[in-house]
């Protein structure tokens, strides 16, 4: 317990063992910089209730520019409602999210959406008749400006608009690797291509934060591997956090910055993929207190 | 994984599209005129017994209804078959456009003034005679305008409330004309008489040449005129129908009848958008109001709107093919010429071949034989007559929003919340104290800078 | 190197002005809408009193189709359209029966065994017809988007109205029948009608809430309505309890339309929308699902919609269905749970 501790408090960064992402420096309190501006996203002491349960507990997040944050927890911690919290499905009994700097508490899904907020979903949420070009325009709707008149009359303002985004649609298609699928139907794709699609569209939002949901299940070792290079490639060559709710923690401790842990509701433990890894309290958490032979498992 | 040979299913852009592509636009140009050249050229010059029957079983009277229906069914179908709003009350619309007509086309009751702006009555009549064109646009952004004031705080309910909701609407607003003789004491819309002699459609600079009379009443003669009017006024609107679903307005409608939840985090403004077809609706529905006060019955009155005006238009869509402009056209022909001479004459029909007397009792049945085929096509083919694309995989299976009402989102978040009801106090206590111990950075008890308000 | 920056800022959680701007509305309403009968009260309180009766009467067989509205939807979630119509054929089998063929003209106590006739064979024939229309249409739209069954519904009542308006049933115009009312009468309320559906209505209520709440069948209604797959694993016949609960719904319109063709003895092909939507409001006004609630909505309706009509202070029988209907709509869109329902937690 007391290494963990050592660790989390460390000032100056953890080398990490694996080839993974660089050293993450936590900021002491008392520093200069504010939460709210300095982060791309910043839930502040999120409560959810329903009713008389307490799903989430006061909890409070921050996600900077350019990272990679994992959410885990066991089944029931309260990771999907929070995340339905960010993006603005659930409303917080207390508590506020800022995006960019800007308070989203009251702001609706489709508003925070053109804002820079983007999603995926856990069981895959494409429009399946649409082709996967057209799915990726979709998205391109907060960024569009033609209005009824111009569409009626195909003016060359409108045309050119439609051009780009086409454009921008395909470019975005090649870059998650589904370049060939472009005029097929959502509901064809593979599996594989549908998450793929998915990211796509989601990132025709052109967010500064992407919220995977479960991105890697159903993915084989090599699938995993070549999705943690692809959020790499997206976290530095697209200015974009991306915010995971994942289960497999092979991916999580690779790729991600930083951990939070859920448990219940409540923040059980936040800090480097090496604090969580020898936390207690998580593996806890996720086993019981049946004891840690099987916590040695745990560590990937 | 092999997609590299997918064929293109998306639309062509614009400038590649092929002849074959213009088919159906072609064909409806083709047929309008055809049928206008028919009336007027061909029949009267041909012997009763050939002229006879297709004037009995297609009368013009009756052709211009099915045109001006087909004008509503196209509304409708921006709003049902677009956006996938089910709309019960879009008779409101007709109303106001029709009443729209009789305040602008007309000399109502007491209002005392004279304004002609390019009127087709003479200059020496009563009352206010604006040109039919213009009161139809000016009857189109009245409609759409209401379609907001309803839209705005019911298109966010789920659809069997809106579907109810619009029904409310419909029959409020006929509650209303029918008391529009007696509101805070003044005449607004003459009550259950309505407005009667509603100025004739002016055809403007063809009046002039002489060829054409100035203003087409509703004599047999000028009735004929009215196949192309009424014709170009359903090529309008197909046009518009056609290319206002193109770009992001039609992708956003697709995908919001898809699924409206992913729409919505994708960026796409919902009651907005629904909004837009709302009031692309209405807009038609004005003009075919209009069309059908000036141009078919020549009066606005409460009795023609009704509940069942509602559903047959309706029936129309979903007959024809909802979201498909041609088979809802088609759609519009063929119920309202049952509606209005087809059954009689299929009467006509039945009772010199059987002896029976069914021409005065079948056209009674109007409603009962709409009813079942509605309730037959939902059962057998939900998709219409002649589909669209897409329709037929919509109809079929339940949207992403309707089978589970959040998806996995609040599936798993209903069940997150159940794991919190089992969850125990004190053990949570402990966790969050040892929570504490191991982020200090998040801990309550360290010195904090001062708040920002 | 990314840096993370974290720190606990003390900012006051916000209070959502939302449900408090709601209930302090929710007051307002209540209010305006208290001061409004004292007002009628106190300006003339026999008109009152002879309104308040009438909205009893009135209220009394809204709650009956208001329930049948409310049963269905709780357990399909289907706003069965044509419950209204074939409350209005109710309403005309049971004038044909009762004057017709039975020959009731003045209605005294010898009136009472054609009374129960009529209840029987009404009932029996609304919970048919609304079985059928179960069996041979809805069953098989179950798995279908929700525009299927809506328009199904709709296509029903259109039928229903076809058929009454055919000259051999009804015709299209309202049609007056023989019956009189004998007895006191108070305030201009005959006490015998109102003594009549108080009788009828009430036994049904509680017989319909002791069916629900006490009875195995009501316990299968229940989980039906709360999970229909989960009931299915238990081993409830899901079809049947459906079954059962479109019976019991079209046999109550069977009750209401014979008591409503005995208030009213007229019938019209177009009773059925209108009092339709006026039942539906109702039961969305205690709470769509609930039935508690539908009988409490379908009272209040009655007597703001009779006072309305009738109190000093009224906009006139006109304006009647304007204002149920502006009730319903700000319901829709305020309080879409009504009285007794539970928050949804769906959001757009």
């Amino acid at each position: 317990m007391s290494e963990s501790l050592a660790d989390a408090t460390q000032i100056g960064g953890t080398p990490n063992s694996s080839d993974g992402p660089p050293p993450v420096t936590p900021v002491a309190p008392g520093g200069n910089a504010d939460p709210v501006t300095s982060n791309v996203l910043y839930a502040d002491h999120i409560t959810i209730r329903f009713g008389g349960l307490v799903a989430v507990n006061d909890v409070s997040f921050a996600i900077p520019p350019k990272s990679v944050i994992s959410l885990i927890g066991p089944n029931g911690a309260g990771k999907t409602t929070f995340f339905n919290v960010l993006t603005g499905l659930y409303e917080a009994s207390e508590g506020t999210v800022y995006l960019n700097g800007k308070d989203v508490t009251p702001i609706k899904p489709h508003k925070r959406a053109a804002m820079g907020m983007a999603r995926t979903f856990q069981n895959i949420r494409l429009f399946g008749l649409m082709t996967a070009e057209e799915n990726v325009m979709v998205a391109m709707h907060p960024h569009l400006k033609s209005g009824v008149l111009s569409t009626i009359f195909r003016t060359p303002g409108q045309r050119r608009e439609e051009r780009e985004a086409r454009d921008t649609a395909r470019e975005l298609l090649e870059y998650v690797g589904i370049g060939k699928a472009e005029g097929e139907l959502a509901r064809n794709l593979s599996y594989g291509d549908q998450r793929r699609l998915e990211i796509a569209r989601a990132m025709a939002l052109r967010p500064k934060i992407l919220l995977l949901d479960e991105p890697t299940a159903g993915m084989n070792p090599q699938e995993s591997q070549q999705f943690n290079d692809f959020v790499y490639r997206v976290r530095d060559e697209r200015d974009m956090s991306v915010l995971l709710i994942e289960h497999d923690m092979s991916v999580i401790m690779k790729i991600s910055e930083r951990i939070t842990v859920l448990d219940r509701g409540n923040l059980i433990a936040e800090g480097t993929p090496d604090d969580i890894r020898n936390n207690q309290t998580v593996i806890e958490a996720y086993l019981g207190k049946t004891g840690t032979r099987e916590g040695k498992r745990n560590k990937s | 994984m092999a997609t590299s040979t997918a064929p293109r299913t998306s639309a062509p852009s614009p400038s590649r599209r092929s002849l074959s592509h213009y088919r159906w636009p072609i064909g409806y140009v083709v047929v309008i005129v055809g049928l206008f050249l028919l009336y007027h050229f061909i029949l009267p010059n041909l012997v009763t017994q050939v002229s006879g029957p297709v004037t009995a079983w297609l009368p013009v009277a009756t052709l211009n209804e099915c045109l001006m229906w087909a004008i509503m069914a196209l509304g409708l179908n921006v709003v049902v078959g677009y956006a996938g709003l089910l709309d019960l009350g879009y008779v409101a619309f007709w109303a106001l456009g029709g009443y729209t007509a009789g305040w602008l086309m007309a000399a109502p009751f007491n209002w005392t003034w004279d304004f002609h702006l390019f009127g087709a009555v003479a200059k020496t009549y009563p009352g206010t005679h604006i040109t039919f064109w213009l009161v139809i646009l000016i009857a189109g952004v009245l409609c759409a305008i209401l379609g907001l004031i309803i839209g705005a705080p019911t298109l966010r309910l789920r659809g069997d409330y809106l579907a109810l909701v619009t029904l409310g609407f419909g029959e409020v607003i006929t509650q209303f004309f029918r008391n529009s003789n007696d509101i805070a004491g003044r005449n607004l819309a003459g009550g259950d008489g309505g407005i009667s002699i509603i100025d004739p459609i002016g055809t403007g600079p063809f009046g002039a040449t002489g060829l054409v009379p100035p203003g087409l009443s509703n004599g047999a003669q000028d009735n004929v005129y009215k196949i192309l009017v009424l014709g170009l006024l359903v090529g309008a609107c197909l046009f518009i129908s056609l290319r206002i679903r193109e770009g992001r307005l039609g992708r956003a409608w697709l995908a919001i009848r898809e699924d409206e939840l992913a729409a919505s985090m994708m960026g796409v403004p919902l009651v907005r958008t629904k909004l837009l077809a709302y009031a692309v609706g209405a807009f038609f529905g004005g003009i075919g109001g209009v069309a059908n006060a000036a141009g078919i019955t020549g009066a606005v009155s409460p009795s023609g709107f009704d509940f069942g005006k509602s559903v047959l238009v309706l029936l129309m869509v979903v007959l024809g093919g909802m979201g498909n402009v041609w088979g809802v056209t088609v759609g519009a022909f063929l119920l309202a010429w049952l509606n209005s001479n087809g059954l009689k004459q299929i009467g006509v029909q039945l009772d010199s071949w059987f002896g029976t007397t069914l021409t005065a009792t079948l056209p009674r049945y109007n409603y009962i034989i709409l009813g079942l085929l509605l309730v037959l096509m939902m059962l057998y083919r939900r998709e219409g007559l002649i589909p669209e694309k897409r329709t037929k995989a919509l109809m079929n299976t339940p949207s992403r929003t309707e089978m589970e009402s959040m998806g996995a989102e609040s599936l798993e978040a209903a069940a997150e919340t159940a794991a919190v009801e089992k969850a125990d106090a004190k053990t949570d206590a402990g966790i969050a104290a040892s929570a504490a111990a191991v982020s200090p950075v998040l801990d309550e008890s360290t010195p904090k800078r001062e708040d920002r308000s | 190197m990314a840096t993370l920056v974290v720190g606990g800022t003390k900012r006051k959680a916000k209070v959502r002005l939302g449900p408090v701007v709601e209930r302090a509305l929710g007051f307002v309403v209540l209010g305006l809408v208290a001061i409004w009968l004292i007002a009628n009260i106190v300006s003339d309180p026999n008109r009152f009193l002879g309104s308040a009766l009438v909205g009893l009467q009135n209220g009394l067989l809204y709650a009956l189709v208001a329930l049948g509205y409310t049963m269905v939807y709780g357990i399909i979630e289907l706003i069965n359209f044509a419950h209204g119509d074939l409350f209005m054929l109710s309403t005309i089998v049971a004038a044909g029966l009762m004057v017709s063929v039975m020959g009731v003209g003045q209605l005294g106590v010898g009136t009472i065994l054609p009374l129960i006739v009529a209840l029987i064979v009404c009932m029996a024939f609304g919970g048919f017809i609304n079985v059928s229309a179960e069996f041979l249409a809805y069953r098989r739209l179950r798995s279908a988007p929700k525009l299927a069954p809506l328009m199904t519904a709709v296509g029903l009542s259109f039928i229903f109205r076809g058929i009454a308006q055919q000259d051999y049933v009804n015709g299209s115009a309202q049609k007056n029948w023989a019956v009189v009312w004998g007895g006191p009468v108070v305030e201009g309320v005959f006490v015998y009608k109102l003594l009549m559906v108080i009788v009828v209505t009430v036994p049904l209520l509680l017989a319909m809430t002791y069916i629900v709440s006490k009875t195995k069948v009501g316990k299968a209604m229940r989980a039906v309505a709360q999970d229909q797959d989960g009931a299915r694993l238990m081993g409830i016949n899901v079809n049947g309890t459906i079954s059962f609960v479109f019976a019991l719904g079209g046999a109550l319109a069977g009750a209401a339309g014979v008591l409503y063709f005995l208030v009213q003895t007229q019938t019209y092909y177009d009773t059925g929308t209108q009092l339709g939507l006026i039942a539906f409001t109702a039961a969305v006004l205690g709470g769509i699902g609930n039935l508690t609630g539908a009988v409490v909505g379908g009272l209040a309706i009655g007597i703001i919609q009779s006072i309305n009509e009738g109190g000093a202070y009224g906009l006139g029988s006109n304006w009647s269905q304007s204002v149920v209907f502006l009730i319903l709509i700000v319901l829709m869109v305020f309080k879409p749970e009504g009285i007794f329902g539970r928050p949804t937690t769906e959001k757009v």
